[in-house]
């Protein structure tokens, strides 16, 4: 039976996300402008990646820099299939973002065999290269120069435009998190979330740990690079600098550190935090290079201090505020359950 | 097919280049032995020293090797205090993730108080010495390229006699191989850390200035050298001092000869082909011992 406490988790947790659907859905209709639009739709894209981001970071904490990359690979494929390749604008997003996946095996092979530090290495390492490549192959990605991607509705004005890729943007992130739910709630999900807090028990109890690892990584990269693709197809002009950014990779990692990466919707609320903090930056300050300073000092603020990110520290508190304070073993770290370990042997016999 | 005295001198360019790579890898191997911390800001700090030593030179008037009187010790305290301070406040469990984040943002800081102070303009040092050379069966050597170069060899002599002829350097390496058996020996192993870390930030000093001596400086430079140090660190095998270098030189020497048929933005390639392969072929490294196998 849920306790008091989980029930008045859920219930929060449900009328929250009422409530961002209902204002996610009415929100193209109350954006005052088309800029406040387009701002709307940048903080989408956000929360589709670190949503992606969060498949890897989340179950089981192998932590990405690297995003950035295959999020430029999805943007350029699509772009190039369009522009190269001639096929309609949605098919070229479709079967980048397959491309993307495919090119994630290899990459993930090569990564995810040893343990954690090979892994960074080879995300930041991803980044560098894709953007030498991108930028040096001029011919065929056309360099510094830029990618230009045809618009797939070519007679629709401004406004309009923006509330269509709005609303694609939105089914993007529910299909996400429709998946990584899934996933969250399966046994392949278990082994990821053992993989995390253990790996080599999980490992020693018969996980396939190499395996799952691979099969969560590709998955991630695919909808990195669909919501990559989608951004290529959105914005129409895509330059190395800013597609192959180890910026794009941390902002990710930040806003999915910040919101909670155990939880479903860590990643969206950090990048509505985060997402609308750059943007308001960037219209304050322009592109000053304080903007990294702040991104830097909010990264090693989060990861000091609050590395489990505001939703569990919401829910600590909602529990605290109402009557009972049992508590649940399954979202607990090594840590912490080797710091409280006796205690709540203790108190799970009493209960028995 | 290019000619023997271009070829010589491409030579003789990557062993010197490989000198630097070998001395800033053994400080990120350092990190990596004591904590297991990637450490992403060491190139930011790198180019920091290079920037103090560039103002040094145009503001001062002094010549930027007699910076590093100043940036070594700065870059040591720099060292341990990163590490008492920030490093071991981080949950043990989640170690390698989480550093590998504080000190990205770390190098993101730098990065961006470098560009605000000293703005993204491209910057070098103008020497009085800077256009000498030297001829050498036909090959043409910047004097200040064999000072960079001498400065590396010298900082990693002396490392190495620090760390296997000092009472201070067997404490460093008991703590590298075992920190609980170190600990029951009697070694202050959380001060011999901070120490260890003070002094692979040192190498950052000493590399940074041999860096501004021959090399238009500017804020994003370090991602250029992070790459690079980070892929030598694997092909070396995570841990070990003497892989690092001997994959330092042997890519050093790679990169400085594929130069001449690619150029030089396709030459770096090499590093991330050589990071790939290694990982996929043989993840341990080629000198990787037992730390390696599972990091």
């Amino acid at each position: 039976m849920p306790s008091v406490s989980e029930r008045s988790t859920k219930i929060a947790a449900t009328v929250a996300l009422t409530a961002f659907a209902a204002v996610a859905l009415a929100f193209p209709e109350l954006a005052p402008n088309p800029y406040i639009l387009s701002v709307g739709i940048v903080v989408l894209n956000y929360a589709v990646l670190s949503t992606s981001w969060n498949f890897v970071g989340g179950f089981t904490g192998y932590i990405s820099l690297g995003h950035g990359a295959l999020a430029g690979l999805g943007a350029y494929g699509t772009g190039l299939l369009i522009t190269k390749g001639g096929l309609p604008s949605f098919v070229a997003l479709g079967v980048g973002a397959v491309l993307v996946a495919v090119v994630a095996i290899p990459i993930g092979y090569a990564a995810l065999r040893v343990r954690g530090a090979s892994f960074v290495i080879v995300s930041i390492a991803l980044v560098l290269v894709t953007l030498l490549v991108f930028q040096s192959w001029a011919s065929f990605t056309g360099g510094s120069r830029g990618l230009n991607v045809p618009r797939p509705f070519p007679g629709m004005l401004r406004p309009e435009h923006h509330r269509v890729f709005f609303y694609l943007f939105l089914a993007l992130l529910a299909l996400a998190a429709l998946v990584w739910w899934l996933i969250d709630r399966s046994r392949f999900g278990l082994g990821l979330k053992a993989i995390r807090e253990d790996e080599d028990k999980a490992e020693t109890l018969g996980t396939p740990t190499f395996a799952y690892k691979l099969v969560v990584f590709v998955v991630s990269a695919f909808f990195t690079g669909l919501a990559g693709g989608l951004y290529a197809l959105w914005f129409g002009d895509l330059d190395p600098i800013f597609q192959f950014s180890i910026l794009t990779g941390s902002y990710m990692v930040l806003m999915a550190l910040l919101g909670g990466v155990r939880n479903l919707f860590g990643p969206l609320v950090g990048a509505l935090i985060v997402g609308s903090a750059l943007e308001y930056f960037k219209v304050e300050f322009g592109n000053t290079p304080l903007h990294l300073v702040a991104t830097g000092v909010l990264l090693a603020l989060v990861v000091l201090f609050m590395p489990d990110g505001v939703l569990p520290a919401l829910g600590a508190l909602l529990r605290r505020l109402s009557p009972t304070t049992d508590t649940s073993i399954r979202e607990v770290t090594a840590a912490e359950l080797a710091a409280t370990g006796g205690d709540r042997q203790h108190a799970e016999s009493r209960n028995l | 097919m290019p000619s023997g005295a271009l070829l010589f001198q491409s030579v003789i360019l990557g062993l010197l280049l490989g000198g630097l790579y070998a001395l800033l890898a053994a400080g990120l191997t350092l990190y990596f032995g004591i904590m297991r911390v990637v450490m992403i800001a060491h190139s930011a700090f790198l180019i920091l020293a290079a920037y103090l030593a560039w103002w040094s030179h145009t503001e001062l008037g002094i010549d930027p090797l007699l910076s590093m009187l100043v940036t070594v010790p700065l870059f040591f305290g720099c060292g341990v205090l990163l590490q008492r301070l920030l490093l071991a406040r981080l949950r043990p469990v989640t170690l390698t993730m989480m550093s590998v984040l504080l000190t990205f943002a770390i190098a993101v800081v730098i990065e961006g108080l470098l560009g605000y102070v000293f703005s993204g303009t491209q910057r070098r040092i103008q020497l009085g010495y800077g256009s000498a050379s030297l001829e050498l069966f036909g090959a043409r050597i910047a004097v200040v390229k064999l000072i960079a170069f001498g400065l590396a060899g010298v900082a990693l002599a002396a490392l190495y006699l620090v760390m296997k002829k000092t009472t201070f350097g067997w404490a460093l390496r008991a703590t590298i191989q075992h920190r609980d058996a170190a600990k029951l020996v009697g070694i202050d192993t959380d001060r011999v850390a901070g120490f260890g870390f003070g002094l692979g930030l040192a190498t950052a000093a000493i590399g940074g200035t041999a860096l501004s001596l021959d090399t238009t400086i500017y804020p994003s430079l370090h991602w250029h050298w992070i790459g690079p140090l980070m892929a030598i660190i694997v092909v070396g095998g995570l841990g070990s001092v003497p892989g690092a270098a001997a994959a330092a030189m042997v890519l050093g020497l790679a990169q400085s000869l594929l130069q001449i048929e690619l150029g030089t933005t396709w030459a770096q390639t090499v590093f991330y082909l050589a990071l790939f392969l290694t990982l996929a072929v043989r993840p341990q490294g080629f000198f990787g011992g037992r730390l390696a196998q599972r990091f």
